[in-house]
């Protein structure tokens, strides 16, 4: 079980390394969304800076000190969700080259083949991420770019949480499309089922606008998103005041249960997907 | 006595309602080539499929080595290897790497597989290759590293579904001396599936033929030529005469008498008889017919597939989806 697991995993890493493009795009993606997105939502700029209260106005909004910072800790929920829509593109090409049937024929247990494929697919949707986190702490000290301000003092607990946070993230959105890839045979459908839940995640959570401005509807969908419930840890846990209304343990309890049930789902379907027939 | 392979009235019928195989009865014994000749469509993939535990039988039973397949068939992989069609390496890995892949799929530890892997390499004659992408190979070192990949873990039982697939001539005769050379390595079984009547008549030790899904003949290809009980006479009369026909078909033995062409040329199919040339002689001479050619031969595999199918090999199947017809099996 172990050795086939990390077979799946090595075999999953080489074709990821062998790939320069693949590489780059990784790298780069996380970036661009960062300086371009990043610093043309530029909310700040409805609040003068000189006029009464608009500092506190700002902050009351968004719960950081600035949009930018706001944003930055939402984008890494953004970067994990658009990274994690490919989990699942690996299964479809080996379904039509013939290497998934190889696979099957393996006595390697379906459950090491699924694991190795959703932990390698998981790393690769969160360290983007990471990536994305870190150059916003760095725009700080860039010329004309607003950066990611956080609290001077961060402790280890906080940390945990935060990488709990993503790491559950990362899982749970990583096994729900690597699932659609052993389910699905045509790249269409599964390219369509994906882009029809991208958008629609994103913007019912609050990682790139606050719940405040949300009608009341959509706020009571925003407050159970996983997005808005990773990104809610991770805003507390870097940001003074950000008024949210429950200690990031709530929401790491909210978060655990998506991903319970999320890998539920994506284990009842791949394993009717892996099925003999 | 134990079969490598048993299957007994094995029936597949897709929950389309579309039956691929009906009652396929076969039996492989442990060590022999076994070819599984049939025409595109006829169920060769399904039988496969089947027997290596990737579809559930709808009907009937089939053992490998002993063993259920329908009820263990995680037992039956680990002593299966199964060779594809296509090509299934990933293109951007090197061969040995690869093949790394393919044993560690089978749970060998880095310390089993590595002496295997070189050994294998060197068998497909792939060693000064190995360490180069597969992206770069030649269709030929595809299919042996493909084999490389079904035999690394040291199956008992080898699948070959349509290797030759795709390979022009010259890189089938290739192939089919790897396939040959496999034999001596260790006790093995080969079950290679075929639509190449000459495939399967040069490399099996025994065959069966598959049509619509039934078994239509089974054995050892001189017999299954053999139990024609005929051999074919080829003559070229001299001149064209109009009672030609009339006169070979008199000779006693002469089961039949088709017309090639209009020089003169006719195929006798006669019963098997040393005395059946000297006997068409005689009676050409009695007859007044000049003879300018004769010669004898058995039946290829072709002769069979028409008298157990009623149809030529050549016109059966699904279309041309795999490329040209196959060639006829040729006088041998």
């Amino acid at each position: 079980m172990y050795r086939e697991f990390v077979t799946v995993l090595r075999r999953e890493y080489l074709k990821f390394v062998r790939v320069p493009i693949w590489i780059a795009a990784a790298f780069v993606t996380p970036i661009l969304y960062l300086v371009l997105f990043g610093q043309a939502f530029n909310l700040d700029a409805l609040f003068p800076s000189g006029a009464g209260g608009a500092p506190y106005l700002r902050s009351a909004l968004f719960g950081a000190p600035n949009y930018f910072s706001y944003f930055a800790v939402g984008m890494v929920a953004f970067v994990t969700l658009s990274m994690s829509l490919y989990a699942g593109t690996g299964v479809l090409f080996d379904k039509q080259l013939g290497t998934h049937q190889r696979i099957l024929a393996t006595p390697a247990p379906r459950s090491a083949v699924f694991a190795g494929t959703l932990v390698f697919r998981s790393i690769m949707a969160a360290w983007p991420a990471f990536l994305a986190f870190g150059v916003a702490l760095l725009f700080l000290h860039v010329p004309g770019l607003v950066g990611l301000s956080v609290r001077p003092s961060i402790g280890a607990l906080a940390i945990g949480e935060i990488l709990l946070a993503e790491a559950l993230l990362a899982l749970m959105f990583t096994a729900l499309f690597l699932s659609f890839g052993y389910v699905l045979t045509s790249n269409e459908a599964y390219f369509g089922i994906t882009t029809l839940l991208n958008l629609p995640i994103l913007f019912t959570s609050n990682a790139l606008f606050p719940q405040g401005t949300m009608p009341a509807w959509l706020q009571s969908v925003t407050a159970y998103n996983p997005a808005s419930l990773a990104v809610n840890v991770m805003r507390e846990n870097l940001f003074a005041t950000t008024g949210y209304p429950y200690a990031p343990g709530v929401y790491l309890l909210g978060l655990l249960g998506w991903a319970v049930a999320l890998i539920a789902i994506a284990l009842f379907l791949s394993a009717r997907a892996l099925r003999v027939p | 006595m134990a079969y490598a392979i048993r299957t007994d009235r094995l029936g597949k019928q897709y929950p389309g309602g579309t039956v691929a195989l009906k009652d396929v009865s076969l039996d492989v014994r442990p060590g022999e080539i076994f070819g599984f000749l049939g025409p595109n469509g006829a169920g060769k993939t399904t039988t496969i499929s089947v027997l290596t535990t990737v579809l559930r039988p709808t009907w009937g039973y089939a053992e490998i080595d002993g063993v259920d397949v329908a009820l263990y068939p995680e037992r039956i992989r680990r002593t299966i290897g199964l060779v594809f069609q296509r090509s299934t390496a990933d293109e951007t890995l090197t061969g040995r790497e690869n093949l790394e892949i393919a044993a560690g799929l089978y749970g060998l530890s880095p310390a089993e597989s590595r002496p295997r892997i070189r050994a294998v390499l060197a068998e497909m004659h792939l060693a000064e290759v190995a360490d180069r992408r597969v992206r770069g190979y030649s269709g030929g070192m595809r299919r042996r590293l493909e084999i490389a990949a079904g035999i690394v873990h040291e199956p008992r039982i080898l699948f070959l579904d349509e290797p030759t697939l795709g390979l022009d001539p010259q890189g089938r005769g290739q192939f089919w001396q790897y396939i040959r050379a496999l034999r001596g390595r260790q006790p093995m079984t080969i079950f290679l599936t075929t639509h190449y009547l000459d495939e399967a008549d040069q490399l099996s030790d025994r065959i069966a033929i598959i049509d619509h899904g039934g078994i239509v003949a089974q054995g050892p290809p001189a017999q299954l030529k053999a139990e024609l009980r005929r051999d074919l006479v080829d003559v070229r009369t001299s001149r064209t005469v109009a009672e030609a026909r009339a006169i070979l078909a008199r000779v006693p033995g002469v089961v039949a008498v088709e017309r090639l062409g209009n020089d003169g040329a006719y195929r006798l199919s006669v019963a098997r008889s040393e005395a059946i040339v000297p006997s068409i002689v005689r009676s050409c001479d009695a007859a007044g017919l000049e003879l300018a050619a004769i010669s004898t031969r058995t039946p290829s595999l072709d002769e069979v597939f028409l008298t157990v199918t009623g149809r030529q090999y050549h016109e059966a199947g699904d279309g041309e989806a795999n490329g040209p017809a196959p060639p006829p099996a040729g006088g041998r």
